[in-house]
């Protein structure tokens, strides 16, 4: 795997040299200017929207040409660590938990006003560990369910644990990041706040054990269940990603998201400089774009997100007044192994 | 006394696979029990002690036990008779069993683990085979139970129990039997006397290459069980995967290889004894 990417930029060098020679022979005075090229890292489902709509607003703005790597966030980590010295991406798109990782690894280039000035308008809490990176879009997480089974949407996290949904509910592993806030929705129905069912997860595991009855599964292929709540053997899934579910609303599937009265929570997308890039002013440029207001607001509404910006108003279907529950990732990556270890014992069948 | 033995040359013929495999196999094993039992750079059988006082460990380490033997057991079953007619069969019928067990190996698992998810759904046709017949009195569910666990695996592991079978059952010479019948034995003293023992080398060999893989399986147990049913193997990816715990993974490793060559290599010394034929 490694060979490939370490592979790559060798293989993009070969290329340029290639269309080098070529312009040398078809013109042997060298006319127009070295376009300058910006490799960003990100995930594999972001190429679409990034390749669509950021890239050529970007191109042309900056008269600079960008290469989408999309794979997985740790896979991204990994190319950052071997190419520690001789980076080849300017810039990471991955979720806060691997952030926090690569923070301690010193991978990343802080994002400062000056250099990406629309940090000053983006929501409070949307920039992380003094400014290493920032959220630029945040799919939310509600109910997702079936309409052919359910009448009403659910209005609540509670109605997962009513007894009549007995093996029709199915909740994310812990081991997703989807699944995280099911143990702080568990904690929040027993009466905790946000910020104490975050620190102490005590209340918030008993609760989840009275969900067992009701468990279809507990999954770690998101598309595997989502089969099963298009086809009804399950009822509702949650937490449930706003990105995922509306994507295949839109596609015709029987499906829905609800925004609970407890609240949604938002999903973590990070955008950061990664520290010796090449080309660094136009990874912050790329960067201060993606926090800017008129990007946000086209990207919003195709990737059925949250924007961080505050100019942009909050997407459609998603009431004015519903809580969005920021989740403390730094806390999240001290504890997760633990608590993957007590849901291994106390979840299983 | 200075009779070294002479090396066949013949066994030079390995050679290029012994290199293959001491190369991608080999290497990396060594490099996994190494660090096994490496804590900081010091040599310590800590994590093998740590992990096995873990009452949870042997929970991980029995779900992947019972379910080994479970699918051996119903591959045995199916598999036997199969491997007999397989045997027995001749010209097109045989070509045709052997189709129809060589075909679904094209069949990728991830595939066949979504179809039984479909088979094994509550309005699936097993649950509306039983309660047709009214053996169940209401729709049930055998997706993500053990039972669908064992059902789907056995599917797909089923060929790798029916062909060393066979090929150990089409070199045993027919006219033994009809010997031993001709002596007045009757078929089932003919069948635990004589073609059980001769065929115990198959079985053997079925029983090593279906638990060996029933134990270590991942994806199987990964999409018609999930999350809620540990086994070795899956808490081995998990902990490589998602924990970033190389030393849990390594020890998990271990254990599963360690449970996995002490049944091969039991079952193996069993059928010596039993069969004396090996």
């Amino acid at each position: 795997m490694m060979k490939l990417f370490e592979g790559q930029p060798t293989r993009r060098g070969l290329l340029k040299a290639a269309t080098g020679a070529a312009t040398l022979i078809a013109a042997p005075s060298v006319l127009r200017a070295q376009t300058k090229e910006l490799v960003v890292g990100g995930a594999a489902g972001h190429k679409p929207w990034v390749e669509q709509i950021v890239v050529p607003a970007f191109e042309k703005k900056y008269n600079c040409k960008i290469l989408f790597e999309g794979t997985r966030s740790l896979v991204n980590l990994e190319k950052m660590q071997k190419n520690k010295g001789s980076q080849y991406m300017s810039v990471v798109q991955m979720d806060d938990p691997v952030m926090i990782l690569a923070v301690k690894e010193g991978l990343l280039d802080p994002l400062t006003p000056a250099k990406a000035p629309n940090l000053a308008d983006l929501l409070p809490g949307s920039t992380h560990m003094d400014g290493m990176w920032a959220n630029y879009l945040q799919p939310w997480l509600g109910v997702a369910y079936s309409k052919s089974a359910m009448k009403t949407p659910p209005s609540s996290w509670a109605e997962m644990f009513d007894p009549k949904y007995k093996g029709r509910i199915v909740i994310p592993s812990l081991q997703n990041t989807e699944g995280l806030p099911s143990l702080f929705v568990a904690g929040l129905l027993t009466g905790g706040t946000m910020e104490s069912v975050q620190k102490d997860t005590d209340a918030g595991f008993k609760k989840l054990a009275t969900l067992k009855s009701n468990l279809l599964t507990i999954y770690t292929q998101q598309p595997q269940a989502f089969n099963l709540l298009e086809q009804g053997e399950a009822w509702m899934i949650g937490p449930a990603m706003s990105s995922y579910v509306l994507e295949r609303k839109a596609a015709g599937a029987p499906i829905d998201l609800a925004a609970p009265k407890e609240g949604v929570f938002a999903m973590p997308s990070g955008i950061a400089v990664i520290k010796g890039a090449p080309q660094s002013e136009l990874a912050f440029a790329y960067v201060n774009e993606l926090l800017g207001a008129e990007l946000q607001n086209k990207l919003a509404g195709p990737t059925f997100s949250l924007a961080t910006n505050k100019a942009v108003p909050k997407p459609e279907g998603l009431g004015a007044d519903v809580k969005i529950h920021q989740i403390d990732w730094a806390n999240v990556a001290a504890q997760r192994n633990d608590w993957v270890k007590r849901w291994d014992r106390e979840m299983a069948i | 006394m200075n009779s070294a033995r002479r090396i066949d040359p013949v066994i030079l013929l390995a050679l290029p696979a012994v290199l293959y495999l001491a190369v991608v196999y080999g290497v990396p094993l060594i490099v996994l029990l190494g660090r096994s039992v490496m804590v900081g750079g010091m040599p310590s059988l800590s994590p093998f002690i740590s992990f096995l006082s873990d009452p949870f460990s042997w929970t991980v380490i029995w779900n992947t036990v019972r379910i080994a033997v479970l699918v051996t057991l119903v591959c045995l079953f199916i598999g036997y008779p199969t491997a007999l007619a397989l045997a027995r069969a001749g010209g097109v019928a045989q070509a045709l069993i052997l189709v129809a067990i060589i075909l679904p190996l094209s069949v990728g698992v991830v595939v066949k683990a979504f179809a039984w998810q479909i088979v094994l759904r509550r309005d699936g046709v097993v649950s509306q085979f039983m309660t047709g017949l009214g053996l169940w009195s209401e729709p049930q569910r055998l997706l993500f139970t053990e039972a669908g666990l064992v059902i789907g695996a056995a599917n797909v592991f089923v060929p790798f129990m029916i062909l060393p079978i066979y090929s150990v059952l089409k070199l045993v010479d027919p006219r033994l039997g009809e010997a031993a019948a001709t002596l007045g034995a009757s078929p089932l003293y003919r069948f635990f006397k004589v073609a059980l023992p001769l065929s115990l080398p198959g079985i053997v060999t079925g029983i090593a290459f279906v638990f060996s893989m029933a134990a270590s399986m991942y994806v199987i147990p990964n999409l018609l069980i999930g999350d809620r049913f540990q086994t070795l193997a899956t808490l081995t990816g998990r902990s490589f995967l998602f924990m970033r715990n190389e030393q849990l993974g390594s020890t998990t490793a271990v254990v599963l290889l360690v449970l996995t060559v002490a049944v091969v290599v039991g079952s193996a010394a069993l059928s010596k004894r039993l069969g004396g034929a090996s």
